[in-house]
């Protein structure tokens, strides 16, 4: 079995360290040291003191008549039709954020956004969401969102702004002088045509895109071997190999919701298949893809391209054609190669590199796999990058010579994540019209002299085209809250058209996709059945002809095998899995999210290697200075390459709300956005420490294998392969074992098909209104997700294996916890469901004590406003805000200061499909009810259900050979059971 | 105890036993400030002739009823369906004093036709009267119920108890022990009682009849009209709640139904003037369960087929309407220990719990009671 470990201290100290630390103090200790001046005889005064107080207290709140405060009941006025006050609607939306992009679902109650969920009925996203998706309903009710347009730091009217923006339109238009329209990629058909419209009115007018992280190099090695421009579409359910160069495909690159899906699905063992795709990762920096691979290599960034070109010789010689002069590949490149060549036309290579040639190269070896039809359609593209970097370095040189006249800027912050931002903001101070659009105030926008607000994506119409061919809607799940307006109106008006964005679209989806349609006799019928669906995909066959053509194939080939020398220390810089680039870093949810390999959140920090860090002396924590710039916390990383660092971006945010304002360290203008890596970086110790709040530290499994785990080669030979050991005793409790007459609700989650990207962790924050605790208190382990995902390394502390597993309430019919509670606040239903009534607890934690799987929370304080105690909030995310409330359900009990709680598999979701069935007179449907982590779930790892109910999926799971339950040995009788965890590794 | 201590409990004690009576000097002292500020006279002259005339005590014509008579001012515990003086204040607060003239002198309604005949008020007596009515309605003390303030009860007690133990033990002047003994047990069993009731009728509403901003009788409306209950109450079967009708639904009926035998056209007026104002009506919440209890109509009265009179007592009965239990758990777990389900008919019971439905079939019970599926567990209700 596999020694896993949890952190480099307990692999290097053995077991049993226990870090040399005085006793915490607990809170009220805290408070009551004041009490304590006269040692021993105090402590029984201060005993009778407060009982008295306590007894005083009641007398007089009880006796002084304590009224009922009086309550209003405030029905509508007019009610709208579909709203029934107690029940949920559902809107069918989209999520588009930047290079983002989900179909989603609305929950609104009483016509309040307070839930994302996913839409199964898209072509692209089927159902799944990220982390971010999740999060982004809580974007609605950010208290720093721009309430009005400004001129500077005063309120205009929209009429003024409208005044004063086409006057200086007009101005600009006559003197034909240059002026830019700096937007994110914008794969919306409707707003692109707006566009084009609006340079029509206005010639002069420049439309630059402009991402962070551009896809650039795809773009261009597609339109070199193709012919045609474009992100071509990737299939990782269709590959039996994939071979990924530093492309973080789970993570963070392209469209992370699409891959997890593909990628686990493909792997998936049930229903009978036994196959597996066998994944490569080769790269630095162990990301969320790396800790999913089946075989991982860490190289640095620089040694990266001489593997490709050899992968692309080796490929060539298999072929039998022709192969280029370069280094000699060593046996990994070739064993890969004839691996690849086995899986000829089921495999995939992919790169996240911004090297156009490196891309050239990687496209070359897919081609020659003929792997382009099956694995990888160029024909259909990916529509959500389309920025050119070149564009956005012409732009800054324009401002810079005073070209530029003017600047509209839209879903953009070039002044913190752009390189060269800060010239780019002394060059933006000196435009005379500058014009911001976006939602949230961010570092550009506060540099603009006039602002017109837009909408929320949740209070906006829009259409998008995130794929060739898929197309989907978004519609509005509330009026917009403050006096913004939709950037495509806003348009529209500068333009003298009608500002109603919505005609706009319909008539554009008139024109142009009704007629892609046959189904529907009439526009309205059409356009009513596809807000409903909201995603539009034609069957339309498009013939294309993928020939690869490239004439200087050998130039590229020279120049990558050139370029491998060594370069010290060299630097990477990421999109961290929560924040991404940045623009949603004042959202509590994500910034409390710990990051899936390193469980740090609230900050972002140097990935150092072990050897390095050894060499260093360094320790996870210690701050160290990297070229003179900037000073990062370390975070010792196994399996991070030597003699590489790697660190965050989308943190260091000067101008935003109070949440992610001066959360971590900016680190943009280290690196051009265009390059993978820079060489020769010094690091030096200064000997400072910083404390990260790292979530997982506190939950030490203590050695025992709550992983299991199996090769393939095993699992086929023995399906029970790695799930040898089971608990034999039936009944080994002195209690009686707990009948079940009608439901058993059970979970189960599938551990091969987890890859540990966190979006079921903020699902169930969203559901059942799990509050945000702080950096601070996340230090002191007093964070409450109600499911965590524990990650555990094993093996070789330089390349680990890793594993994720979901961690929530396990559901026990032989609870520990559930016989400790001195006033039976924790006890068992008769549908299994470990229950807490949270009225009733009385907070001593010793179920929290007697937890084996420490998944109960504690309120340390209050910390979204329970009661009406002021000096038991805590708030550091404002959630006592009223604005902010809006987003809490309110079919969960929002808990006070001093009670326990966890996860209740979303009772109120089983409660309302109990409900329905009893209404309509029948069983709950298998599938019927699903939990908001099973929802949000992008791989389909969790699935909920009944294990009275026979004929479930979930019972389908559960007898499987590799379905086991945490810590068996203690006969907690868990309804939660994990399935085995299965490597593809190849000896 | 240490002395610190002593002195501190006997500093919070004694702070305790003053609070009362420094509330009520400040009361009085408020009141006597009210009667006394130095308002310009004029103003204080009219509202004092306006009161004078809305009380009736000036030389008017025998057979003029005294305002007062119909419009109550102070807060009374039995319903008047006349409007108030404070709804006529607040009703009439912008107006012209020629509007107030036309609404007074030209009777709407029957009833009010009767009392307000022969009706002669100068301009100058109109508005005498009108900032009368203003000077009520911005008072303070107007509509609060007037209550005997339990704390002086509780602390008379207190220093009876204190007295009799001062007697037994050090004083001695009663010569009987009996008698101190038999005060200190009687005052500070009384005092027990009144912690016990209030403690335990905190966060509790039994026998709440608030005043409701419209004079609405369901009464009138669900017996004498015969309207059911889910003519207004329309989610009742399908949400957890059961719904406060929108005033567009009022309208319903209302915009032909213009005057109402009791109330005359003010109350149904009031439904009008919410559509044209656009402002919703705020009724007051009278059944109220705590947050952390999640109460499904729809699984009650539809699929429990309760009538809405075990929960909410006769309301088709009441003018005002009254909680009538307590809507305490102890209640509810009552109900849920005693209801049958719908055992055969429903298929969501029917095709499940196959030991209980032995049971049945064997004879060895007569009916499943609510707490027999799992009607006593938490998490149906708190979660």
């Amino acid at each position: 079995m596999n020694k896993y470990w949890k952190s480099l201290t307990e692999l290097k100290n053995g077991e049993n360290s226990v870090p040399d630390q005085a006793m915490p103090k607990g809170n009220l200790e805290q408070i009551l040291d004041i009490f304590d001046k006269n040692e021993n005889a105090s402590k029984s005064n201060r005993r009778d003191f407060l009982k008295l107080c306590g007894f005083s207290l009641a007398i007089s709140t009880v006796v002084a008549s304590c009224e009922n405060s009086v309550q209003k009941a405030i029905p509508y006025l007019i009610k709208p039709e579909e709203v029934t006050p107690g029940k949920a609607n559902y809107y069918a939306s989209s999520f588009a954020k930047g290079n983002d992009y989900c179909s989603i679902l609305i929950k609104t109650r009483e016509g309040r956004p307070i839930k994302i969920e996913g839409n199964d009925l898209s072509g692209v996203t089927h159902g799944g969401t990220s982390s971010r998706v999740q999060a982004s309903v809580l974007d609605l009710y950010d208290t720093s969102r721009y309430k009005h347009p400004k001129k500077g730091n005063q309120k205009l009217a929209w009429e003024e702004l409208d005044e004063t923006v086409k006057k200086e339109l007009n101005r600009l238009k006559n003197a034909n002088e240059q002026f830019v329209l700096l937007t994110s990629s914008i794969y919306s058909p409707s707003t692109i045509s707006v566009i084009q419209k609006f340079i029509a009115e206005y010639p002069n007018v420049k439309w630059v895109q402009y991402d962070s992280q551009s896809a650039l190099a795809l773009i261009q090695a597609n339109e070199m071997c193709f012919g045609k421009a474009g992100v071509a579409e990737y299939r990782f359910d269709y590959a039996d190999m994939i071979v990924s160069f530093d492309a973080d495909f789970l993570g963070t690159w392209l469209m992370p919701v699409e891959h997890i899906r593909q990628y686990t699905k493909k792997r998936k063992l049930c229903n009978g298949n036994i196959s597996m795709s066998h994944h490569i990762q080769i790269e630095s920096r162990l990301s969320l893809t790396g800790s999913n691979a089946d075989k991982r290599i860490p190289v640095k960034p620089s040694e990266q391209k001489l593997l490709i070109v050899q992968l692309y010789n080796e490929i060539l010689k298999l072929a039998g054609k022709e192969i280029y002069s370069v280094p000699a590949s060593n046996d990994n490149m070739k064993q890969i190669a004839k691996d690849l060549w086995s899986y000829k036309e089921k495999s995939l290579v992919v790169s996240g590199s911004k090297d156009t040639s490196v891309q050239v190269i990687v496209n070359a070896i897919n081609f020659e796999l003929e792997n382009y039809g099956s694995t990888l359609r160029v024909d259909k593209q990916l529509h959500t990058f389309k920025a050119n970097d070149s564009d956005m370095d012409q732009l800054l040189k324009d401002m810079k010579s005073g070209k530029l006249k003017g600047i509209i800027s839209y879903g953009v912050n070039p002044v913190f994540d752009y390189q060269q931002g800060k010239e780019f903001s002394d060059a933006l101070k000196k435009i005379d019209f500058s014009l911001a659009m976006d939602e949230v105030p961010n570092e550009t926008t506060a540099l603009m002299s006039l602002l017109a607000p837009d909408n929320h994506f949740l209070e906006s119409w829009n259409d998008f085209e995130p794929k060739t061919n898929r197309y989907s809607l978004m519609q509005p799940g509330i009026r917009p809250l403050f006096d913004t307006r939709q950037f495509q109106s806003s348009l529209l008006s500068w333009m003298g058209e009608d500002s109603n964005y919505l005609n706009f679209i319909k008539n554009h989806w008139e024109k142009n996709m009704y007629p892609m349609q046959t189904a529907y006799p009439n526009f309205t019928t059409f356009w009513n059945h596809t807000l409903q669906q909201g995603v539009f995909e034609p069957g339309v066959k498009s013939v294309f002809d993928t020939k690869f053509s490239l004439a200087n194939m050998n130039s590229f080939v020279n120049q990558l095998a050139k370029q491998a020398d060594n370069k010290g220390i060299e630097l990477q810089l990421y999109e961290s899995i929560a924040i991404g680039d940045g623009k949603m870093a004042n959202n509590p949810w994500l910034q409390e999210m710990p990051d899936p390999v390193t469980k740090i959140c609230w900050d972002n920090y140097l990935c150092v290697s072990p050897k390095q860090a050894e060499e260093m002396m360094l320790e996870t924590g210690d701050v160290v200075e990297l070229n003179s710039q900037v000073k990062l916390p370390v975070y010792v990383l196994p399996g991070q390459a030597y003699n590489t660092v790697a660190v965050a971006t989308g943190y260091g945010r000067q101008v935003c709300g109070v949440v992610g304002k001066n959360v971590g360290i900016n680190v943009n203008f280290l690196l051009p956005s265009n390059d993978d890596f820079t060489g020769d970086v010094k690091l030096v110790k200064t000997g400072e420490i910083y404390n990260l709040a790292m979530t997982q530290t506190h939950h030490s499994m203590e050695g025992r294998a709550i992983v299991r785990e199996a090769g393939l080669e095993e699992y086929k030979k023995n399906p029970s392969a790695g799930n040898e050991s089971h608990h034999a005793y039936e009944n080994a409790s002195i209690y009686e074992k707990p009948k079940f007459p009608n439901h058993h609700w059970g979970l189960v989650v599938d551990l091969n098909s987890c890859v540990g990207c966190g979006a079921c962790s903020i699902a169930c924050q969203s559901e059942n209104n799990v509050p945000v605790v702080g950096k601070k208190e996340v230090i002191r382990a007093h964070e409450m997700s109600w499911i965590r995902i524990d990650r555990y390394f094993s093996g070789d502390e330089f390349n680990p294996d890793v594993s994720f597993q979901p961690v929530m309430c396990q559901h026990c019919d032989n609870a520990p916890c559930e016989n400790v509670c001195p006033v039976a606040a924790t006890n068992h239903s008769s549908e299994g469901l470990n229950q807490m009534a949270y009225n009733r607890c009385i907070g001593t934690r010793y179920c929290g004590n007697n937890c084996p799987y420490k998944v109960r929370r504690f309120n340390w304080f209050d910390y979204t406003k329970a009661d009406s105690i002021p000096n038991n909030l805590h708030d550091v995310a404002e959630m006592t805000i009223d604005l902010k409330r809006m987003v809490l359900n309110p079919d969960v009990t929002i808990r006070a200061k001093g009670v326990i709680e966890k996860c209740s598999l979303c009772v109120q979701r089983i409660q309302e499909g109990k409900l329905n069935a009893k209404i309509e007179g029948r069983k709950v449907k298998d599938g019927e009810i699903k939990t908001a982590c099973q929802q949000a779930c992008p791989s389909g790892a969790i699935i909920f259900g009944d294990l009275n109910d026979k004929e479930s999926k979930l019972v389908k799971e559960t007898s499987s050979k590799r379905n086991y339950h945490l810590l068996e040995e203690i006969h907690t009788l868990p309804s939660v059971s994990y399935l085995t965890k299965i490597r593809n590794k190849k000896a | 105890m240490s002395k610190p201590y002593r002195l501190t409990c006997a500093l919070f004690i004694f702070i305790l036993l003053l609070a009362p009576f420094q509330i009520l000097a400040s009361e009085a002292d408020s009141i006597a400030k009210d009667d006394h500020s130095g308002h310009f006279d004029y103003f204080l002259n009219s509202e004092k002739r306006g009161e004078r005339l809305f009380k009736g005590l000036t030389r008017t014509p025998v057979e003029w009823q005294s305002c007062v008579s119909c419009h109550n001012i102070d807060y009374i515990d039995t319903l008047n369906w006349n409007p108030s003086a404070k709804a006529i204040a607040g009703t009439f607060a912008n107006k012209s004093i020629a509007e107030f003239r036309s609404a007074l002198m030209s009777p709407l309604g029957k009833k009010m036709e009767e009392s307000h005949q022969n009706y002669s008020f100068s301009d100058e007596e109109l508005g005498y009267i009108k900032s009368y009515l203003q000077d009520l309605n911005s008072g303070v003390l107007y509509d609060t119920k007037p209550k005997v303030n339990n704390l002086i009860v509780f602390f008379f007690l207190g220093a009876l108890i204190t007295l009799a133990l001062v007697d037994l033990f050090f004083t001695k002047k009663i010569k009987y022990k009996i008698i101190p003994v038999l005060i200190f047990v009687f005052a500070f069993g009384y005092q027990i009682q009144m912690l016990a009731e209030g403690a335990m009728a905190l966060g509790r509403k039994q026998n709440y009849a608030p005043i409701q901003p419209i004079k609405f009788s369901h009464k009138i409306h669900a017996t004498d009209n015969k309207i059911d209950c889910r003519y207004c109450h329309t989610t009742v079967d399908e949400s957890k709640s059961a719904g406060i009708p929108h005033v567009n639904l009022c309208l319903n009926c209302h915009v032909i139904v213009r005057e109402g035998t009791n109330s005359g056209k003010f109350e149904i007026n009031k439904i009008h003037a919410a559509i044209e104002s656009n402002t919703p009506v705020e009724w007051v919440r009278i059944h109220q369960l705590p947050d952390h209890v999640f109460f499904s109509h729809a699984q009650h009265a539809n699929v429990g087929k309760r009538d809405c009179q075990e929960c909410h007592g006769l309301v088709e009965e009441m003018h005002v309407v009254k909680q009538v239990e307590d809507l305490s758990m102890g209640w509810c777990l009552d109900c849920h220990d005693k209801t049958a389900v719908d055992f055969r008919e429903n298929g969501y019971y029917s095709e499940s719990f196959k030991k209980l439905h032995e049971k049945l079939t064997s004879g060895a019970i007569d009916s499943v009671r609510v707490t027999d599926v799992g009607g006593r567990e938490c998490a149906r209700c708190h979660y």
